[in-house]
C-alpha cells in the first residue's frame, strides 16, 4: 500500500507496553498457575499437576519475552499516525495491518487520557470518537495529545450538522 | 390544536410566546389501564389457581363452609376492585402530569408522578417521527409517536403514547417543519407560524397559527395537496388489503381519531401492488428454507439408491438378513422425517406469507417535503417518517429466489434508537432491515423509485472497480473451506464416524452382537451427510464464483456503492458525507495477494454499520482513502 503516515509515538510507549502487558501475563499466570499448584501440595499422588504447572510457568516465561522483548519494539514501528489538517491518518497491526482515514469533520468529541503508569512517563492516550465507533492513540506526550484535542475539537465544532 | 382536555390558561398575562400544554388522549387512562388491568388479572388468575380450585371443593362440601368460600370470594373481588382502583388512579395521576411542549427552541416531554422528569429535544436534533398503534389502539384512532434523536449508540427514542391521529399528524408535521426553519437559521417558533416558504412548510404554517387554534389549511397549502394527491394517485397501486386501509378511512382513522390533518405536499408514492405483496411472502428466507428441503430430501433417495446398488458393503460385516432389517427400518424412518419436517417448513412458509401480508398490508412509501413516510400494516399499524438529511444509505438487496425472478428489497439506512419496542423489534430480526421502501420490486423500476423517492441519491456512481485475480482464488477457498459449511460438515462427520466406528466394531461394547448392524446403518449415514457436505461445496464454490464476478466498489465525487454479491447479492449506497471513517486493512496472505479489505463505517443501524469488501487491489484501496480524505474547496 501507500507510504505510512510520518508521525511515530513517542518513543517511550514501549516501556508502557512492556510494563502493562507484562503486568497482564502475570496476572493470568497467577490465576492459572496457583490452584495446580495448591492442588500438588496438597493432595496425595498428584504429580501431574507439577506437570501442568511447569508447562504453565514455561507459557508464562515464553509470554513474557514476547511482551518484554519481541512485541513492543515491532508494534512500535507499525504504529504511525498523521495529523492532518482535516483528517487523522492512523497506520497500525502487525499481523493484520489497518489504516484508519477519520476526517475530523465527523468527530464528536476527543478526550485525553492518563492513567498511572502512562502519567509516570509522561504519556497521554487521545481517544477521538465518531457517530460509529472511537480511535484510540494510545501513547503521544501531553504537548502533543492537548494539541491533537484542541485541533480536532476545533474542527469537529465546524461540522456541518450531517451525522 | 384540539388538544380534548384544556387549551392552555396562560394567556394575555404572559408577554412572551405563551407554550402550550399539550396532553396526550384520555385513552391513555382507560386504555392503559385495560391493558394492565387484564396483565394483572392473568397473573392472579394463574398464581391462586390451586386456592381457587380447593375453594370450590370448600363450597361445595358443605352448607357452613359455603358462608366461609362466600366470605372469600367477596374479600377477592374487593381486592380485585381495589386493585382495578388503583391502577386507574395511577394511570390517571400519570396522565395528569404527562404533556408536551413544542417551544420556541426545543420540544419538551414532562412526565413522572413523584420523580418528575422532562426531557428537551432540540428540534435540528429530530431524526426521524415514528407512528405506531396496534390494533386496539387503531380502533379507538390514537397511537404512539416515538421521537427519535441522532445521539450515537445510548440514544434513547422518546415516547409519547396515546396521542389521536390528528395530534400525532400535527406533531409531526410541526416537529419537522420547526426543524427545517431551525436549520434554515431563521428564528424559530412564531417565525415558524410565518410561513418558512417551503412547500412543505406552508401548510403547516395554517394550522399552527399564532393563536394556536386549529385554523383550516389555507386555499393554496390545500391546492397544492390535492394537485400532488392528484397526480401520484396514478403512481400509487393500492393492493386489496388497501382496502381494509380505506375502511380504517371511512371508520376517520378510529372512534377518537379526529379530522385529517394536511401534512404537507406528496411529490411521490408508491405502494404494493396484490402480486407483490404475495410473492414478498413467498419469497424470503423461508422459502430457501424449504428448497433446501427438498434438496436434502432428493439427496436421501439417492443414498437410498446407492445402498440399493452396492448391498455388499453391508454385507462383509453382518448377514443379508440384517442388512434387509436395516433398509426396512431406515428407509420409511427417513422418509417419515423428511416428510415430517417438509410439513412443518410449508406451514412455516404459509404462516410466513400471512405474516408478510398483514405486516406489508396497506403499505405506502411517500415523499413528503423534505421527508420519506413508510405507512404499513394491517393490524398493528405504523407510519416512520425520516428526514432526508437523516438517510445513512441505500440498500438494494435480493435474495437467492428473488434473483432468480429478477426482485429485489429496497431499503433506507437510518440511525436508530435503542428503545424497548426497538430491541423486542431487533430480537424479530426486523430492525437490521433498515427502513424498508420496498419489500419487492423489479430490478428496473428501482432507479424510478430512487429518484421519486430519494432524488438526492441520483448521482450514483456508474464505473464499478471489479476485483482483481487473485481474490477469486481467495474466494474459493475462504468460502469453501473457513467459512464453508459443507466442509465444516464433512469435518464433523467424518469426526464423528472415526469415533463411532472405534467404539462399536469392538462386539464387547455390545450387549446382544446382534444389534452391530446399527454401525453399517451409521455409516450410511454418514455418506448420506457427504453427498449433503459436497452439495454445499459446490454452492459455496459458486457463490465464490459469482461473489468475485460481480461484486465491486464504484465511487463518484459524493456517493460511494458497493456491491457484495454470491448468491444472494446486496448493494449499498452511501454519501461521502456519511461515511464517519474509513479502513483498509491487509493480512499477510492479502498482502502477498496484494489486495486489501476496505471497510467504509456509517452511523446507520443501532451504533454504527461497518460495508465492507474484501480483496480489493491495494492501489484501489490506497486510492479509496485519499477519495475519504476531505477535500478543501
Amino acid at each position: 500500500m501507500k507510504e505510512p503516515p510520518s508521525e511515530h509515538l513517542d518513543p517511550r510507549i514501549k516501556s508502557v507496553w512492556r510494563i502493562n502487558d507484562a503486568l497482564s501475563v502475570a496476572l493470568l499466570a497467577i490465576v492459572f498457575i496457583v490452584p495446580f499448584a495448591l492442588v500438588g501440595v496438597l493432595a496425595d499422588d498428584a504429580s501431574w499437576a507439577f506437570i501442568v504447572v511447569l508447562a504453565e510457568v514455561v507459557a508464562a516465561i515464553v509470554a513474557l519475552v514476547l511482551v518484554v522483548a519481541v512485541v513492543p519494539p515491532i508494534r512500535y514501528a507499525r504504529w504511525r499516525y498523521e495529523l492532518s489538517p482535516e483528517y487523522l491518518d492512523i497506520a497500525c497491526g502487525i499481523i493484520w495491518r489497518k489504516r484508519y482515514v477519520i476526517p475530523f469533520i465527523r468527530v464528536q468529541n476527543t478526550d485525553t487520557q492518563q492513567g498511572p503508569i502512562l502519567r509516570a512517563f509522561g504519556l497521554s492516550s487521545v481517544t477521538v470518537a465518531t457517530a460509529a465507533g472511537d480511535h484510540h492513540i494510545p501513547g503521544v506526550d501531553n504537548a502533543t495529545a492537548e494539541l491533537l484535542r484542541d485541533k480536532a475539537a476545533e474542527l469537529a465544532r465546524l461540522a456541518r450538522e450531517d451525522v | 390544536m384540539s388538544a380534548p382536555t384544556e387549551s392552555p390558561v396562560a394567556g394575555a398575562a404572559a408577554p412572551a410566546a405563551p407554550v402550550e400544554k399539550h396532553r396526550v388522549h384520555n385513552s391513555y387512562i382507560w386504555l392503559g389501564s385495560l391493558r394492565a388491568v387484564g396483565l394483572v388479572v392473568v397473573v392472579l388468575v394463574v398464581t391462586s389457581l390451586s386456592s381457587i380450585v380447593s375453594l370450590i371443593e370448600l363450597a361445595t362440601s358443605g352448607p357452613t363452609d359455603l358462608i366461609g368460600a362466600m366470605l372469600v370470594l367477596g374479600a377477592a373481588a374487593v381486592g380485585v376492585v381495589l386493585l382495578l382502583g388503583l391502577v386507574v388512579l395511577v394511570h390517571y395521576l400519570a396522565y395528569r402530569h404527562l404533556w408536551y411542549e413544542l417551544g420556541p427552541h426545543e420540544f419538551t416531554l414532562c412526565s413522572g408522578i413523584i420523580s418528575k422528569k422532562r426531557v428537551h429535544v432540540a428540534y435540528p436534533r429530530v431524526q426521524s417521527v415514528d407512528q405506531r398503534a396496534s390494533l386496539l389502539q387503531r380502533l379507538f384512532g390514537v397511537c404512539n409517536v416515538t421521537v427519535d434523536t441522532a445521539g450515537g449508540a445510548s440514544n434513547k427514542a422518546i415516547l409519547v403514547p396515546y396521542l389521536t391521529k390528528q395530534q400525532a399528524d400535527t406533531l409531526r408535521n410541526e416537529l419537522f417543519a420547526r426543524k427545517q426553519s431551525a436549520l434554515q437559521g431563521q428564528a424559530a417558533g412564531q417565525q415558524a407560524g410565518a410561513g418558512a416558504g417551503a412547500a412543505g412548510a406552508a401548510a403547516v404554517a395554517a394550522t399552527m397559527g399564532t393563536e394556536g387554534t386549529n385554523a383550516a389549511p389555507s386555499a393554496e397549502g390545500a391546492a397544492v395537496a390535492a394537485s400532488a394527491a392528484a397526480s401520484v394517485a396514478s403512481a400509487a397501486s393500492p393492493n386489496v388489503l388497501a382496502k381494509g386501509e380505506e375502511a380504517w378511512g371511512v371508520l376517520g382513522g378510529g372512534l377518537f381519531g379526529g379530522e385529517a390533518v394536511d401534512t404537507g405536499a406528496v411529490t411521490y408514492e408508491h405502494g404494493l401492488s396484490n402480486k407483490e405483496l404475495v410473492l414478498t411472502g413467498l419469497s424470503n428466507n423461508t422459502a430457501f428454507l424449504v428448497a433446501m428441503l427438498a434438496v436434502l430430501g432428493f439427496v436421501s433417495q439417492a443414498s437410498d439408491i446407492v445402498f440399493e446398488l452396492v448391498p455388499g458393503s453391508s454385507d462383509v460385516v453382518n448377514g443379508t438378513v440384517t442388512s434387509m432389517v436395516a433398509s426396512a427400518t431406515a428407509g420409511p424412518l427417513i422418509g417419515l422425517a423428511i416428510g415430517g419436517v417438509m410439513v412443518i417448513a410449508l406451514v412455516i412458509w404459509g404462516a410466513s406469507l400471512l405474516g408478510a401480508c398483514v405486516s406489508y398490508g396497506g403499505f405506502h412509501a411517500r415523499r413528503r417535503g423534505d421527508r420519506i413516510e413508510v405507512e404499513r400494516g394491517l393490524l398493528q399499524h405504523q407510519l416512520q417518517g425520516v428526514s432526508i438529511t437523516r438517510v445513512q444509505s441505500v440498500t438494494v438487496k435480493q435474495s437467492l429466489i428473488r434473483r432468480l425472478l429478477g426482485y429485489c428489497e429496497v431499503s433506507l439506512g437510518k440511525i436508530d434508537a435503542a428503545t424497548g419496542e426497538e430491541s423486542q423489534q431487533k430480537q424479530n430480526g426486523l430492525a437490521n432491515q433498515g427502513l424498508v421502501v420496498h419489500p419487492f420490486v423489479k430490478v428496473s423500476r428501482v432507479p424510478e423509485i430512487l429518484a421519486g423517492l430519494v432524488p438526492e441519491f441520483a448521482d450514483m456512481p456508474t464505473e464499478q472497480q471489479h476485483l482483481p485475480k487473485p481474490a477469486l482464488r481467495r474466494g474459493i477457498v475462504r468460502r469453501t473451506l473457513w467459512q464453508g459449511g459443507g466442509f465444516w460438515l464433512a469435518v464433523t462427520v467424518a469426526v464423528l464416524q472415526v469415533i463411532l466406528n472405534a467404539v462399536l466394531s469392538d462386539p464387547s461394547v455390545w450387549d446382544d452382537p446382534r444389534d452391530m448392524w446399527v454401525l453399517p446403518m451409521l455409516n450410511m449415514f454418514a455418506i448420506a451427510f457427504y453427498v449433503l457436505a459436497a452439495v454445499l461445496a459446490v454452492l459455496d464454490v459458486v457463490g465464490a464464483v459469482l461473489w468475485y464476478r460481480h461484486s465491486s466498489f464504484a465511487v463518484s465525487r459524493r456517493f460511494m456503492q458497493v456491491t457484495n454479491s454470491g448468491l444472494s447479492t446486496e448493494t449499498v449506497t452511501f454519501p461521502r458525507q456519511k461515511i464517519q471513517f474509513g479502513c483498509a486493512r491487509a493480512n499477510p496472505l492479502q498482502r502477498r495477494a496484494r489486495t486489501a479489505t476496505i471497510q467504509a463505517r456509517t452511523a446507520a443501524g443501532v451504533g454504527g454499520t461497518t460495508v465492507r469488501l474484501i480483496d480489493v487491489s491495494d492501489e484501489e484501496a490506497a486510492g479509496w482513502l485519499d477519495w475519504l480524505k476531505p477535500r478543501t474547496a
